[in-house]
């Protein structure tokens, strides 16, 4: 198909042709178009079919507000859905299809529905998708699902990528029409950084539509002599393609840059890039948006919005139709004639609405007075107008002006409501704007060119000169304004004949009126009953003339009606650019520990431990199941030695002259006293009292103290304590900083543990005897000939048992040293699992235990929490509550017929009750299988549990629909004496 | 000799590529000690902040730089300050504390942090990425220091230079923050 609509001028370079499908026809345009231009071009009228009736759909605008000329872009993984025609830059080898139909576009099978539209009035699915429940979701919204909607996902991974990016300006200008490009060049020309964004990918807004001249020359002239002066400043970033989208607190905007989209592909690339702007000030010159008027089938393809159909002929050197009538309610519709006519396409008559005298002379044309369109016909394009009158006049193109609204979306943002303004019959923005904003030019209800021009240009000099700038004295540009006035005509009657608002819902006149009759008063219910105003165009045409049709059906003005408001997105982002570069196993970091390496090429099974990677199990041999592993590393360590990587514990280096007297107040027990080179195991409380963190706390040097922390609450208790710091005991010296990932620390475990070391650390820094070096010792000393390390004898295995820290660079070779020292022991290194049963073997509280719930009283401590001094939480543990004497206490479980598992969640009720919540004594916080004992044990909480040990009650698990008989005993199935460790 | 030897394998050792203008290598053998400040000995120990390095402690958010240029020291808080220098032995927080003999705190942070050196003409069009702070040279001058958060990780970000910028992160990430700054530098080359 040759280019049959193309006619002379515009800015299309003619130079290059580009060659592109749509559904499968070759068809050819120029750079500088538009999909939207090149279908029309080439006398593709025709581009897809609505939401709910499948009716035949044309290209209604020019813009971003386009609410029918949605296509499928690209093919394969990378197609896309719903994209409009109208944003879409043409590129060579371009394919689009239309969507939305069954068998061709030009004969779909669903159009059937369009027959059946009486039935399928607004709430519709409502009132006939109710009964019987049960068909919902397994009927109703499959069917409703397939026969509605628009494009299709390919269902494959997205192959683009995206990214983000953190942008900073004085002054962001949103939009490159006239107003903007005047902001912009004041803004810049006074030195400020300007950040100047517009979504298409030509600035100059409406300067490239129109035959206006500013300065003595062409509009598009001008804004390319303005974009060059631009272009040409450090101080300027000009961004073409990039959507402002959303207004958000202390005048940050986000935006959305299209980088590849208009490329045959992106080259490794990002495709697009979502944007975080932080702008001092902004101005919003985003423009105005033309309403169309709802008369009689007014959407049958060939029926435009009249300044749509001169920026086609204007920009893109495309006429739209080779006769034309113009339908306007305002004399900037006569401007599309006059337009029109100057490029020789035939304007067959122009109807006002109003009655009153041309506006100006159009050649050829008929001016019908007072009139309207009542009708249309034309199967798949237009091919007649009927008017009020009943004359029929032949055209392929209609051109309708209902006026313009202007764009205040942004100004929304933040819960500004905008305003009636009577001379424009338009909202314009309120008082109450986002931070930092002014609005300028038609966005502002200053719809003339010199007017925003002017505005634009005052707007940003008043914001940066509020900046400390000294404003440009470079003289303003200088335009005529053009005549404007018009008079309010929302809809025409046109009798049975349906007319559309909403043409992307398939919302008409008739669906407004029955909301209202329905009994739907407020806009916000019209909106949903109806559903006009959503999807891709967020109600840009149709928001306004819904409403007015609303207020006439109350018989209340506009403004009593009332308005919906905007929030972000101003137009759809996708969500990979959301999703930005996050993706995969990238989708959040990663932390390693020192020894992932080794732990990697020694079979170790991964576990995510919030950010770390921890290693859960070490394979060896044949084992067959994580259980054969975790047994086996578990009796080895309580047989001989093993080792485990427990860097990922937080630390915490406390330095000062009251360290000490700090730890005091942040621990329940008492830590000043602690004598330099020793340990001592603390509990933290909150404020109410409750314990949030355990861990031990080393002693290294009279004023300094190494915390650790459990790995979950490594940057809680950092943070508190800080908090403690500066805002609780500022007066007191003492000072904070982590050092978890500066030490490789591991945990070498068993009766073997001390024969281990022995061979690692030098013997000449410590004398590791159990005298030399007891249970609970700390101190520096040095490993493998010299290299500084620190040594604790704590155990949390419950074993003879040590952790030993280097600096992280050398943690993977410690681990490959610690395991040849221990090969004549048989030492294993081993996981989280193990490491878990072994606390649960010994009885020691971990994070199931600490649920955020539990006292120290509960878990066994309360006598830890030392009421000879004062600590954070104290006073509230002391609430009675809190002491009740039978609290549910931390004890051990096993179950009276060893075979049974115990159920990690069980709920303990006492032989013979029924079990109902009432009855609750308690729960099960951990359970494991023991190797060491050969039965499964548990530590749980249950009224009173202390005093009543060998007592048998039922563990309940409703999840699981068991329960069994257990038997309470000591939480120290393990050396409950305590030996091992002192060993 | 003892029967085991550690080596050392920092998480980034040896990383140097470049993409297109962007020049990025992990610095070799950097070291970082913390200082604090004692509560009520901050002129004390401010004089041996002096004395022990030739320059001024800065104020927050900027660094300094010694004159044979062995030496920067970061200041990030008010009571705290990381010093930067050269040195390939696990020592670097008793060197320092000798420096300082008792007038300050010191914590060795060589190992909690990895550092990555981005420079060239494209290295701030690479951190607009990931970095939310104003990089723009009137906004950030050489030597100025940040504390922020980049692709959820905390960081340090230093103007070594003109187009010069070391950033910090916590080493046991360094290959999440790589890949950050990697894929910054790839996406905008």
């Amino acid at each position: 198909m040759s280019q049959v609509n193309r006619i002379k001028g515009g800015l299309v370079d003619r130079s290059k042709s580009l060659d592109f499908t749509f559904n499968g026809k070759s068809m050819t345009g120029y750079a500088g178009d538009t999909l939207a231009s090149a279908l029309l071009a080439n006398g593709q009228v025709l581009v897809g079919r609505s939401f709910k009736y499948h009716r035949p759909r044309g290209i209604l605008t020019a813009g971003s507000e386009e609410p029918n000329a949605l296509v499928q872009l690209r093919s394969g993984a990378a197609q896309e859905p719903n994209t409009r025609a109208t944003m879409t830059e043409l590129f060579d080898g371009l394919t689009a299809t239309s969507q939305n139909h069954r068998g061709s576009l030009e004969f779909d099978l669903m159009a059937v529905t369009d027959l059946a539209s009486p039935f399928l009035a607004a709430g519709f699915y409502y009132k006939t998708f109710m009964w019987p429940a049960a068909f919902w979701e397994k009927v109703y919204e499959p069917i409703i699902r397939a026969s509605a909607g628009l494009g299709r996902l390919s269902m494959q991974d997205d192959p683009d990528t995206y990214d983000k990016g953190f942008l900073h300006c004085d002054l962001l200008v949103i939009g490159a029409g006239p107003s903007g490009l005047a902001a912009a060049l004041a803004g810049a020309r006074s030195g400020a950084r300007v950040i100047l964004a517009d979504e298409d990918f030509a600035p100059g807004g409406r300067l490239n539509s129109e035959t206006l001249e500013v300065d003595g020359m062409a509009g598009a002239d001008w804004a390319a002599q303005a974009v060059a002066e631009l272009a040409a400043m450090d101080n300027v970033r000009l961004m073409t393609r990039t959507s402002v989208y959303g207004a958000y607190d202390h005048g940050v905007y986000g935006a959305l840059e299209r980088c590849t989209d208009h490329l045959p592909g992106s080259g490794g690339k990002p495709r697009q890039v979502l944007w975080r702007i932080y702008s001092k000030r902004a101005v919003l010159a985003a423009g105005a948006t033309e309403r169309p008027i709802a008369f009689g089938n007014n959407d049958r393809p060939g029926i435009m919005m009249a300044s749509a159909v001169r920026t086609y002929v204007n920009r893109f050197g495309v006429a739209p139709g080779k006769r034309v009538a113009v339908l306007t309610n305002n004399d900037d519709g006569w401007r599309t004639a006059q337009d029109l006519a100057a490029k020789g396409v035939e304007i067959a008559a122009i109807i006002d609405t109003r009655d009153r005298p041309a506006v100006c002379d159009v050649k050829g044309a008929r001016h019908v007075r007072g009139a309207g369109v009542v009708d249309t016909a034309g199967r798949l394009a237009l091919k007649r107008i009927t008017l009020t009158d009943g004359q029929m006049i032949d055209v392929d193109c209609l051109a309708v002006s209902g006026g313009w609204n202007p764009t205040v979306h942004l100004t929304c943002h933040q819960r500004g409501r905008p305003v009636w303004n009577e001379d424009l019959s338009a909202f314009v923005p309120g008082k109450d704007l986002p931070q930092g904003m002014v609005v300028a030019g038609a966005a502002n209800g200053n719809l003339t060119l010199a007017a925003a021009l002017d505005e634009g240009r005052k707007a940003a000099n008043a914001q940066i000169k509020d900046l400390g700038f000294t404003v440009s004295r470079k003289a303003a540009p200088k335009a005529e304004d053009e005549a404007y006035e018009g008079a309010p005509k929302w809809h025409i009657p046109s009798g049975k004949k349906r007319a559309w608002v909403d043409f992307q819902n398939d919302v008409t006149v008739k669906d407004v009126k029955l909301s209202h009759q329905e009994g739907f008063r407020s806009v916000e219910h019209l909106k949903r009953y109806t559903t006009t105003g959503m999807a891709t165009d967020q109600g840009k045409t149709s928001n306004i003339p819904a409403l007015a049709i609303m207020a006439e059906c109350t018989g209340k003005t506009i403004p009593e009606t009332g308005t919906t408001i905007f929030r972000p997105p101003y137009t759809p982002i996708p969500i990979g650019a959301l999703a930005g570069r996050a993706r995969g196993t990238d989708f959040r970091p990663y932390r390693l520990t020192p020894s992932h390496e080794w732990a990697k090429a020694h079979g170790a099974t991964f576990v995510e431990v919030g950010n770390w990677l921890r290693a859960q199990w070490f394979v060896k041999g044949n084992e067959k199941g994580w259980r054969d592993s975790v047994d086996r590393e578990v009796l080895n360590t309580r047989q001989s030695v093993g080792i485990c990587d427990v860097t990922t514990l937080g630390k915490i280096d406390i330095q000062g002259k009251d360290a000490a007297e700090f730890l005091n107040k942040v621990y329940a027990n008492g830590f000043a006293k602690l004598a330099v080179g020793r340990v001592r195991y603390g509990i933290m409380l909150r404020e109410d009292g409750i314990c949030y963190d355990d861990g031990t706390t080393a002693r290294m040097g009279e004023n300094h103290f190494v915390m650790t922390t459990t790995t979950a609450n490594a940057v809680l208790v950092f943070r508190r304590m800080e908090f403690v710091r500066q805002c609780l005991f500022p007066d007191m010296d003492v000072h904070l900083i982590s050092t978890t990932d500066a030490w490789a620390q591991f945990a070498v475990a068993g009766p073997n543990a001390r024969k281990l070391l022995e061979k690692i650390v030098d013997a000449d820094s410590q004398d590791m005897s159990n005298e030399g070096f007891p249970f609970m010792a700390c101190g520096e000393v040095t490993v493998c000939g010299g290299t500084p390390a620190r040594l604790f004898r704590i155990s949390f295995s419950g074993e003879l048992a040590y952790e030993v820290a280097v600096p992280a660079r050398y943690g993977n070779s410690m681990m490959e040293a610690l395991m040849k020292a221990g090969e004549e022991f048989g030492a294993c290194p081993y996981g989280t699992e193990a490491l878990g049963v072994m606390r649960i073997e010994k009885g020691h509280a971990a994070g199931n235990e600490l649920d955020g719930r539990t006292t120290a009283h509960m878990l066994g401590m309360g006598r830890m929490v030392s009421s000879k001094k004062d600590c954070i939480g104290w006073t509230l543990s002391q609430r009675p509550e809190m002491m009740r004497e039978d609290a549910e206490k931390l004890v051990g479980f096993r179950p009276v017929d060893r075979s049974q598992k115990l159920i990690a969640g069980s709920h303990f009720i006492n032989k013979g009750d029924e079990a109902t919540m009432a009855n609750d004594q308690g729960w099960m916080t951990s359970v494991a299988w023991s190797p060491s004992l050969d039965h499964s044990v548990g530590l749980g909480f249950i009224k009173s549990g202390d005093t009543r040990m060998g007592e048998i009650v039922r563990a309940v698990s409703p999840v699981h629909d068991t329960e069994m008989e257990v038997e309470i005993v000591s939480a120290h199935f393990i050396d409950p004496e305590g030996e091992r460790l002192r060993a | 000799m003892p029967d085991f030897t550690l080596t050392a394998a920092p998480p980034l050792a040896g990383y140097d590529r470049s993409f297109g203008d962007i020049a990025l290598k992990a610095p070799k053998d950097l070291a970082i000690v913390s200082i604090a400040l004692p509560l009520g000995a901050e002129d004390a120990a401010k004089a041996a902040i002096k004395t022990a390095f030739g320059i001024a402690l800065p104020e927050i958010g900027m660094s300094a730089v010694a004159k044979d240029k062995s030496t920067a020291i970061m200041r990030l808080a008010p009571d705290q300050a990381f010093v930067l220098f050269p040195s390939a032995t696990p020592d670097a927080e008793p060197q320092i504390a000798a420096k300082l003999n008792g007038a300050a705190y010191t914590t060795d942070q060589t190992d909690g942090w990895c550092a990555l050196e981005i420079s060239g003409a494209g290295a701030r069009r690479a951190l607009e990425r990931i970095c939310p702070v104003d990089l723009h040279p009137d906004a950030f001058a050489v030597n100025a220091i940040a504390r922020t958060v980049m692709e959820h990780m905390g960081a340090i970000v230093a103007r070594t230079g003109e187009d010069t910028y070391l950033l910090l992160s916590a080493s046991s990430s360094a290959k999440s923050f790589l890949h950050a700054v990697e894929l910054s530098a790839k996406n905008v080359s």
